[in-house]
Parts: structure tokens; sequence; C-alpha cells
């Protein structure tokens, strides 16, 4: 790549809800973003914005109702649906364009003014057959985790192990919703709420209002001494109905593909030095990890027991405590990229990891049993 | 501005109310016709971009989901854009920015809306919030007829000349629908018909407004290299431009539009248009409002403020004028909202490419691509030419 883009700043509000007016909160994190870079709104080139019309308090078309205090009043800008990493790779396809040179990422989602994520994300559903059974997103993962456990023998404590260890990972980040400590034996306790899935198993619905100023080579290190890079980037979605997939052979591995290709990464575990997953339900943390090629198919709770993925193992994932702790749906994303930023700055504050970090992977997922993943690579 | 970015295809479905197929049926005719179109294999598409009108409209959210299949993107990356009315055009961006980036070579561009299984008006109210302005919006007519009049008053343009040019437009557009095989509402209607029809919120009456229309619209996009090695005719991608303005309706003017004159400047000055009227050959202006068009006709320059009535009804923007403006029949007699946008951007490629048949203007080397929407928000507009 002849054009690098770099992430010059990051700002974003804490996950726990609150009654803040939300386009107050869009305008103070857009403008602290933008302070913190240097950057003045008029000299912003483009507003790129994710957030959805179902996880938007009732309220169609959301882009509408923030777009001014998202600092984009006539500024050319877009959305992207339900997905904070396409917003932000849509942001760095128009700098590599040549057609701006700066880019604000927003990702928008307020839980507080929602109803349950269930709720909405039984909405993707087709209206013939999926709608009548009520499948949501934690039907479907509760048949993955099902799935997970009787093909590769995955146990309920090796799933407990990764409640225990992002809630505790998420005790050091200012900006995590559920800041709790909990033992296997707590998690043992938790009530079940869709077999095999216990509660605490399960992500909170939260508040993410986060902003990201990217900018082109030459100018992000004329904003900062320290831009991190964007170095790869990779999508892929699968079918819709759940019964023409194999749920543990889903299509993050293309995704990663995709993206270690363009970041010219060809062992992850030795070249990554922190993951941040979007695992919506424990047991996904594991699986991801496989896909996306830390450890063999199937041994993903033994990599989770071995340690490695702690934040003093060779290989740390969700040191921010993942999305378990914090869950803004369509923000999300944008947060596992943010942490990796932090971390590759040696700006994650009590969270950062006791080694060199140079690059970084975020991921993200949405719709049922990780029907769609993005990953991407940054680095110093 | 980056590399060439061309439109090498497109495929649209046959609009109407299309209760003979489900809505994933309705996209895979349109996906089935870029296809067949253009020779393309599915296989050969690096990623696939997808589109339609917030979630109330047919009740299904994040609806790249549902549309996995039809769109053939399982396995393939994928992008979901959605900018309310504007989000054909703004699908139409994504293609060109994915392939203007480097970051592939083959982008599929699909939008689409089923609008008759669901409630338009009662979905659009909801893009007003519920605290202050959603009580007193009825849906789209309303915020439009308050335009409509705020840009007459403002230019002392008298109410009977105002009729008079929304007429020509209405009856002009009605009958230019019958040379375009996939346009939904086509009819003969007399100028007396469009003066006395019922009114839908004044001064706008039922001619002067779009139907609901159920469609879909595929589009290719494609590097120079990849657009020469497949050998087909390019519509090149000359300008992008778009602007959004403030949520609340009312804190601006919307007669010197702001946001619409300032998306026609970005994409003027990217394909060195400096005299749109005479430089353009054929404009694809996003019409759901006979009274919209003729003030997009003064915020993209093909007239000074305050004249667009005086050339409407002298003929300048008819199928013969010196501009012909919507010789598809536009959005006024096709409108699935999801799609509209990247409809407007399918005929104008059309027509730079001699390809739309019997609505061709003649000759067509230069076109411009228009979309709007949000709460009178969003501008888009896309310059498409013969030539590089």
């Amino acid at each position: 790549m002849t054009n690098r883009v770099g992430i010059v700043e990051v700002a974003m509000t804490p996950g726990a809800e609150t009654k803040e007016y939300f386009l107050d909160q869009v305008f103070k994190i857009s403008k602290e973003v933008l302070d913190k870079a240097g950057v003045a709104r008029d000299d912003v080139g483009t507003v790129i914005s994710a957030s959805s019309d179902v996880f938007h308090g009732g309220m169609s078309c959301a882009n509408s109702y923030y777009w001014d205090a998202g600092a984009a009043f006539l500024k050319n800008g877009s959305r992207q649906d339900g997905e904070s990493l396409f917003a932000f790779i849509y942001a760095v396809m128009r700098i590599l364009s040549g057609n701006y040179d700066t880019a604000l990422v927003l990702g928008v989602c307020k839980g507080s003014e929602n109803p349950d994520d269930d709720v909405l994300t039984h909405f993707f559903t087709d209206p013939f057959y999926q709608r009548q059974v009520g499948l949501n997103e934690t039907i479907a993962a509760a048949l993955q985790k099902r799935e997970y456990m009787d093909r590769f023998g995955i146990t309920e404590e090796q799933c407990a192990g990764v409640v225990v260890k992002n809630l505790k990972n998420a005790l050091g980040n200012p900006y995590a919703h559920v800041k709790k400590k909990v033992s296997l034996d707590d998690v043992f306790a938790s009530k079940v709420f869709m077999d095999p899935l216990k509660e605490i198993e399960c992500a909170p619905k939260s508040e993410g209002i986060i902003a990201m100023v990217l900018a082109k080579e030459e100018l992000a290190k004329k904003l900062t001494d320290k831009p991190v890079w964007f170095k790869g980037y990779g999508s892929s979605i699968d079918g819709f109905y759940l019964g023409d997939r194999d749920l543990l052979e889903g299509e993050l591995p293309n995704a990663a593909k995709r993206a270690y290709d363009a970041a010219g990464i060809k062992d992850p575990r030795k070249e990554i030095d922190v993951a941040e997953l979007c695992e919506p339900y424990a047991f996904q943390e594991m699986l991801w990890c496989e896909d996306l090629g830390f450890c063999e198919r199937g041994e993903g709770g033994k990599l989770l027991e071995s340690g490695a993925t702690g934040v003093n193992g060779d290989i740390p994932v969700n040191p921010s405590g993942g999305v378990l702790a914090m869950n803004p749906y369509v923000s999300r994303g944008l947060y596992r990229l943010a942490e990796g930023f932090l971390q590759v700055r040696g700006q994650a504050g009590e969270r950062q990891l006791d080694k060199e970090v140079n690059t970084a992977l975020a991921h993200s997922t949405h719709g049922f049993a990780g029907q769609c993943h993005a990953v991407a690579i940054i680095g110093s | 501005m980056g590399r060439p970015v061309a439109i090498i295809g497109s495929g649209q479905t046959h609009h109407g109310r299309r209760f003979d197929v489900t809505y994933p049926e309705l996209i895979k005719e349109a996906v089935d016709a870029v296809f067949e179109n253009t020779g393309i294999s599915p296989d050969d598409i690096e990623g696939v971009v997808s589109g339609t009108m917030p979630s109330m409209m047919e009740g299904v959210a994040l609806t790249h989901f549902y549309f996995a299949e039809v769109l053939r993107s399982v396995g393939k990356p994928i992008m979901k854009t959605e900018t309310c009315g504007s989000t054909g055009i703004s699908l139409a961006f994504t293609g060109y920015y994915w392939v203007a980036s480097g970051m592939a070579d083959l982008v599929l561009v699909v939008g689409s809306e089923k609008m008759n299984e669901g409630d338009s008006q009662a979905t659009m109210t909801t893009v007003l919030e519920p605290f202050y302005q959603r009580s007193f919006i009825a849906g789209a007519p309303g915020v439009f007829s308050m335009q409509s009049q705020e840009w007459s008053v403002k230019f002392g343009i008298p109410e009977e000349k105002v009729r008079a040019a929304a007429t020509r437009l209405s009856v002009d557009h009605h009958n230019d629908a019958f040379d375009n095989p996939y346009a939904h509402i086509k009819k003969k209607l007399t100028e007396d018909e469009v003066n006395n029809a019922r009114i839908i919120t004044y001064p706008v009456r039922l001619w002067d407004v779009c139907p609901n229309s159920d469609g879909a619209c595929a589009m290719i996009f494609a590097s120079e290299e990849m657009a020469k090695k497949l050998g087909l005719t390019p519509a090149w991608v000359r300008g992008v431009g778009y602007s959004g303005e403030e949520y609340w309706f009312g804190d601006s003017e919307k007669a010197i539009w702001q946001c619409a004159i300032d998306a026609a400047k970005q994409a003027y000055g990217m394909a060195g248009i400096t005299n749109p009227r005479k430089d353009l050959d054929v404009a694809e202006v996003y019409n759901p409002f006979t009274f919209q068009e003729l003030l997009y006709y003064e915020c993209f320059g093909f007239c000074d403020f305050g004249q667009a009535c005086d050339l409407t009804l002298k003929g300048v923007f008819s199928r013969d004028g010196e501009l012909p403006c919507d010789p598809s029949g536009g959005t006024l007699c096709t409108n699935p909202i999801g799609a509209t946008g990247l409809n407007r951007v399918a005929e104008a490629a059309l027509q730079v490419t001699g390809q739309a048949g019997d609505h061709q203007i003649p000759g067509a080397k230069l076109s411009l691509a228009h979309a709007m929407g949000g709460v009178d928000q969003y501008n888009g507009v896309m310059i498409l030419g013969s030539e590089k």
C-alpha cells in the first residue's frame, strides 16, 4: 500500500447507561476527539458513522438525528448500518481514494433508550419462517454453544473461564460497563438464561458513543507523534438460515485471511500482540480464537486454560474486558479497535500490557451465531 | 481524485406493486439481471454493498443478513450503507470509493425496497424524534409542501405559475415513463386532471407525488483495468458530491438549499463542469415531488434562482429541450426508496453508454444523477461520462 492511513485520536463514552441526552453525548465525543487531534471541525474532510435503525430509540434513518451533532453539518458523509468496523473501513477507503485527507468515524448506540437487545435482534428474522419461532441472537448463540460443546468437548468450566478472565480485565477499564469481580463459582451460580447459556455468559446492553480521527500518512504524522497505522481489513458474510450453516465453520476464517493477507501476517499467533474480539457470548471468544488461527480447530478451550489469552499470555485476548463487560451493539467493533489503538500507543492505563505492543487485531461480529464478521489490523 | 472508476452494468426490476414475489426474490431479479447484462460471474465479485430504507419499512432489520444469498454475497466482503432517502446514491458512492481506494476491482452494489409490504408514510414519520417534530409532520409530503411554499414565497413566484410548471413536469414525466420498461406509473394525463387532482398537502396534489413502489437495482463498479479486461462499455464516474445539514427542520433555509448547492458544487468541481446547463447532456434529478424538481434546477445551477418555472414552461428541461431532465420518468413515476437513488445512477449510466433504449437522449456524453434524503437534509450528486 503506497498511501497509508493513520488513526490519530479516539474519544469514547463509558458503557454504563446514563440519562444524558443523546445529541449532547454525540456532540461532546465528536468535539473531544477533534480537540484532542487538534483538527478544527472545518478541516474535517468527511464523516462516516455507524448506527442502526433498530438500535436507535425507535427512530428511523438513525443518522439524520445526530448528523449535525456529530460534526457533519454541510459535510460529505455517509453511514454504515449495524456494524461500526464497516464505518471505519469506509473512512479508510475514502482517504485511500485520495479524495479526503481526514475522516471522522463515529459509532453511535445508546442502549439505555432501547429495549433489550434480543427484542431488536429478533427483527433480523425473516417474516415467514424464523419470526414465528421467536429466533433472536441469544437463541442462535445457545444453539451454537451446544454444538461447540457436543462436537469439540468444550466444557462449562472453559466457558466460565472466559467470563472470569474478561470481567477481571474490565476492572481496570474506565470505559467498561460491567465491573465486578467474579469467580468460577459465581458463574456456575448464575441463572440459566437460554440453555446452555447462563445469564453472566451473555453480554449486557450498554451505551457507547465513540469517535475516531483518521488521516492520510503525512498529515497523521503532523497531527501526532504516535499515529497507529491501518494495516489490513477483511469481512465476510455467511448465509441467512441457521439450518443451512455449520455454526462452527463460519465466515471468520475468510474475513481473517483477507485482513492477514493485506497486513502481510503469516503467523497470527506470533505476529499479533493483542486481540480484541467481539464475544457477546462467552464461548464465542474461544471459537473466534480458533477461527483467527490462534490455535487449531477445537482447541479454543485449551488455549484459554493455558493462560495464553490472559493479559500475561503470548496472545492476550480482550484486555479491555471485551463485549462481555460492555456491549453497545453497533459501536462495539470500534471499541475493540480503540482498545487496540490505546495498547499500541502504550496509553491503555492500568490495563496496558506488560510487553511491547506493535500489532493489534480488532474483531467484530453481528448477526445470528456470527453471520457477519469484520477484522481490522492496526500497528505502530 | 483516486484512480478511475467505471460503472460497467446495471440491472433493474420491473417496478410496481410486486405481490408476485417475496422481498428476496425481488432482489434476485435485479442481481440476476446485472449478471446477465454484463456476462460477469458472481464468483468474480470482490465485494458487495447492500442498502435499503430503515427497518420499519418492511419490518426486517439489518437486511443484509436476510438477503445474503440473493445478493450472492455469501463468503464475500460486505458493506451496508443507509442514509434514508439518499440511500441509493450513497450506495453508489460506497461502490465508487471501494474501487477508487484500490481495495477491490469489481464491486456489486444493490439497493432495494418493497414498500407495499409496509406503511411508508408511517415509517417516514418515525424519522422525526418523538418530542417535537413527530407530532406535527405528516410523513414526507408535510415536509415537502412547506419547502415548496417557502421557495415560491421567497422568490415571489405567482401560485398559478408554480402550478403550471409543476403540472407540465407531471404530465411530461408520466408520459416519459411509457418509454422506460422498468417504470411503475405510466399515465397519459391532461393538465386539467393534474390541476384538479385531490390535494395531498397543499399545494401538493396527487399527481405531484411519487408512488410507493417495490423494486431493486443492482450495479457493478469496476477499476479501469477490470473494465478494459471485461470489454464492457463503461460509464465513468467523473464526480461525486454529498452534503448533509441539520436535523431540526426549520433551523435553516430550504429554498436556497445549501446542501443541494454544495453537493452539486463538489461533483462539478471534480468533473470540471462550469456551466451545468450547457455541459450536461441529461440529468436524473430525484423528484419525488414536482415542486422539488423545480427547486433543484435552481440549486444545481441549471438556471438562476426564481427562474425554474419560466424555463420549464418554455421546455428547456423536457425530452427535446436544452437539458433533458428525468427522461426515465424519474422518481415521480417510480419510487422504491432504497433503490431509487441507485436507479437514478443506473439511468444516468445507461444514457452515457447509449443503452437507454426508447428514452435515450441522442448523443448523451455527460449525465447527472441525484438523490435526496433525511428531513430535507441530504443531497448527493454523481456525474457520469462516456469519457474518463
